[in-house]
């Protein structure tokens, strides 16, 4: 119990002193789960658009498809990346396996069901007068695509937000396909899964709240943004 | 408005392509090793010395034994550092692996909880076995197919005793070593472990841990380590020069000296015993 | 050249089967003003947003200016818009809302003088709202800018489906004022969908019933709907709330409706004709109708609204005045069903 205490204090002197070891974990965790982020917004949110905007056959059918792709576990995307990636898979030749690009794959897949399912929801709760006021003003189909895309902001902005709690947290996929390199792809959750496996509970507990830190700075500024548009 | 998407989108890019090392132009070497070797910490130690006497960064990614050796005949690594001396055998002897050198052991350890009551202090490995079953004394096995995992099956057997699988005192934990020490350490009971780790779990607690050696010296509780490059034969890509590089340079005398100068509390936690 | 501005052939239209729309044939000049009177479901909305480009008809063509359009014609969308009855305003700042259709026409200039002049003319101050975003607003103030969003881009055709429905009363004077100025300025066709009897025979060159999808009238007629019930064998009539039976010839189903053109009054039950139906009501209300100067007479029957039309010299002769006790005639031949 008293671990936890300690955890607290390690944070604090972790991030003051400036300690490379975890400070390279937090900027390999930024950077892969930015890149995976972007990734998946710029791919997530139109499909999530388009599955909520048009009626089609298998509409029902593929939105529980995504549903429950949502709930995939991150060893197993991993194990699945690891899969293709590995020198004696099918993709083994782009050099994938240990390096970030590869976990940045592996967690757009993990965040793509969220994305696409939250936005398809925020299209759906759309006013059907939306679509009536825009076009009596003398929009064209383009222009209404992108203004009914802006008009569903909110939405959208929650199923990001979502996509990157998952995705900064997770540990699966960093493991299995990162491999835990230090200063290369060490994050700060495989960080924390190496550290409590070698018994070193406060210092897990520590990188835990660096990590909550990081989300909480990410969060103030996305609400700040929500704010101002 | 617009300004500021645009200058975030540029952060980002910025942020994604800014390497987090440099690239292509240094030699690197990938290795797979277990994780007890990890979590010593001989490898952060050894690691920069290699760099400073060759010029190449060495990158290891520490897992259990079974997944070390896929990844090894995956050619998914260049070299491995492994201690499980049968399974490497096999390796090599199915073509995935070649230069196999031994560089250093240590030995495996009973360790238990200091008032020892299943009383197996100072017995042989046989008797003690014979005598956890007997008391049903929580035992933790790591449970992960590793090396430390085969050698405490190879000593269930060697001791004429069935792996007592599904009974209820034999917690299989499926973790690395340390995490399965400390498992021990909170039933209150006992564990295989190998002495480095143990050195390193004594000094985590400042010399003063709840769990002590208690049979130790038996011959076949012998640790093994060795290096084995991935062949280039079955693996194309492997980095077979740099992978030779690095087993002339540990199995040589700069780092065979490290490795018996690399203590904790005072202790060595490897014995070098590479042949020249 | 007279060319109309709409031109309507053939038009229908239906939601899942049931058709809401069906007209052979409407026409609608350049710089009039087109009153549409008709309950709710009776179509109004849909015929507006046919006209208005929103929705492509199941069957029949739309001409706009002679040439066939349909939802996205570039030759016709920035010219027309359609107010829609409920009050609704894009997730955005009033200024932004009202300059929406500008940029849309990629309108360099002064987006803000124009945003402005709109904004004044429904009665909103740039000063005090452009700023406020959609929320802060109520539903007269959001329904006035979603009018100035649409007057700012000086259509040539304005559609206001039941435009002062939704509003409280000073909101809806500014509306009607607003959409009058757009007439004023730039001579645009206005076509409005109301239940504001009043205001439409104010300001109308033209008014149409709609009942069922349906177009008819000249809008001085009488709607009366069922239930009819057969007094005598071959005898039918609707009883009406004080016990008076309006007569009518046989409907051919319960939902039919009875249309009635040119009822006359008297002071007096007798009159020439033997074979006239009388009933008794109370004049409710008198109003100027704008193109032709006549003046109409709504009459309440036992709960029944009627309408009659007179000249101004009738009325004065007659001293027809609201709260009057009067006798309304009509035969048999005169109703017609829809």
């Amino acid at each position: 119990m008293d671990f936890i205490l300690d955890g607290f204090i390690h944070a604090f002197h972790l991030l003051t002193s400036g300690n490379a070891e975890t400070y390279s974990a937090i900027w390999v965790t930024v950077k892969v789960s930015s890149y995976s982020i972007c990734c998946s917004l710029l791919i997530g949110i139109p499909l999530g658009f388009c599955l909520g905007y048009f009626d089609f056959r298998w509409k029902k059918s593929l939105r529980t498809v995504v549903d429950t792709l949502m709930a995939l576990p991150t060893v197993f995307i991993g194990l699945l990346v690891y899969a293709f990636i590995t020198h004696r898979g099918p993709l083994g030749n782009f050099g994938l396996l240990f390096s970030l690009p590869g976990i940045a794959i592996g967690q757009t897949i993990l965040a793509l069901p969220i994305v696409i399912g939250l936005s398809a929801t925020a299209v759906e709760s759309m006013d059907q007068k939306l679509r009536i006021a825009i076009i009596s003003m003398g929009a064209n189909r383009r222009q209404l695509f992108i203004s009914s895309l802006w008009e569903a902001r909110h939405g959208l902005l929650a199923g990001a937000i979502a996509a990157y709690g998952r995705v900064m947290t997770e540990v699966g996929i960093s493991m299995m396909v990162g491999g835990n390199i230090k200063w290369h792809t060490r994050t700060i959750t495989t960080a924390i899964a190496l550290e409590t496996n070698k018994g070193q509970f406060g210092l897990g507990v520590a990188l835990g709240i660096v990590l909550l830190v990081i989300a909480f700075c990410v969060n103030i500024s996305v609400s700040f943004l929500r704010r101002r548009v | 408005m617009k300004r500021l998407c645009v200058a975030v989108f540029c952060l980002a890019l910025v942020v994604y392509f800014w390497p987090t090392s440099s690239l292509a132009n240094e030699k690197m070497l990938m290795m797979a090793t277990t994780t007890s070797t990890d979590n010593t910490g001989l490898l952060d130690y050894l690691a920069p010395k290699f760099k400073e006497a060759t010029g190449i960064e060495l990158k290891w990614t520490a897992t259990g034994t079974g997944k070390a050796l896929k990844l090894g005949e995956n050619c998914d690594v260049d070299i491995l550092m492994v201690h499980a001396p049968p399974a490497e055998k096999k390796f090599v002897a199915d073509g995935f692996g070649t230069d196999r050198r031994e560089i250093m052991y240590n030995d495996f350890v009973i360790i238990g909880p200091a008032s020892d009551a299943a009383g197996i202090k100072g017995k042989s490995i046989k008797d003690a076995f014979a005598m956890l079953k007997a008391k049903q004394a929580v035992f933790a096995s790591r449970g992960d197919n590793s090396g430390t995992h085969k050698k405490e099956l190879a000593l269930w057997q060697a001791a004429d005793l069935p792996v007592p699988e599904k009974e209820s005192w034999y917690v299989q934990t499926g973790q690395g070593m340390l995490a399965t020490i400390n498992i021990a350490a909170e039933r209150n009971g006992y564990t295989m472990t190998d002495r480095g780790t143990y050195i390193k779990y004594e000094s985590n607690l400042q010399g003063n841990p709840p769990l002590k050696i208690l049979v130790e010296g038996d011959a076949v509780l012998l640790n093994q380590y060795s290096v084995i490059a991935i062949n280039p034969k079955h693996c194309a890509k492997a980095n077979y020069d740099t992978a030779q590089q690095f087993i002339k340079w540990i199995a040589g005398p700069q780092a065979q000296q490290l490795i018996k100068d690399f203590k904790l509390l005072g202790k060595p936690l490897f014995t070098p015993n590479a042949k020249m | 050249m007279n060319q109309p501005l709409y031109e309507l052939r053939s038009l229908a239209h239906s939601y899942g089967g049931k058709t809401v729309v069906s007209i052979e044939h409407l026409a609608v000049p350049p710089g009039s003003i087109l009153g549409i009177i008709g309950p709710n479901g009776s179509g109004k909305s849909s015929l507006l947003r046919l006209l208005g480009l929103i929705e492509r008809p199941t069957r029949g063509k739309i001409l706009f200016n002679g040439r066939e359009v349909a939802p996205f014609s570039d030759e016709a969308r920035f010219l027309i818009s359609l107010l829609p009855q409920e009050p609704f305003l894009m997730k955005r700042s009033v200024f932004n809302n009202v300059s929406y259709g500008l940029k849309l026409r990629g309108n360099g200039g002064d987006i803000s003088a124009r945003v402005g002049e709109a904004l004044a003319w429904v009665g909103l101050s740039s000063a005090d709202f452009a700023r406020r975003p959609w929320y802060a607003l109520s539903g007269g103030e959001a329904q006035r800018v979603a009018l100035a969003a649409r007057l700012a881009l000086k259509p040539e055709v304005l559609l206001l489906d039941e435009p002062t429905a939704s509003v409280d009363a000073a909101s809806a004077q500014l509306i009607k004022e607003a959409a009058l100025r757009a007439r004023r300025h730039w001579g645009a066709t206005l076509i409005v969908a109301s239940h504001d009897w009043q205001w439409l025979y104010e300001i109308c060159d033209e008014i149409r019933h709609i009942f069922k999808g349906q177009i008819f009238g000249t809008g001085r007629e009488s709607i009366i709907f069922g239930p009819w019930q057969e007094q005598k064998p071959g005898k039918w009539a609707k009883i009406l709330s004080d016990k008076q039976q309006m007569i009518v010839p046989v409907p051919p189903n319960q939902e039919a409706a009875a249309v009635i053109k040119d009822l006359a009054v008297s002071e007096s039950e007798l009159r020439d004709g033997d074979d006239d139906l009388i009933l008794r009501g109370l004049v409710s209300r008198l109003s100027l109708e704008k193109n032709t100067g006549q003046v109409v007479a709504t009459i309440i029957a036992g709960n029944l609204p009627l309408s009659v039309g007179l000249t101004p010299q009738q009325v004065q002769e007659r001293t027809i005045f609201p709260g009057k006790d009067i006798f309304i005639h009509y035969s048999l031949e005169q109703v017609k069903w829809i």
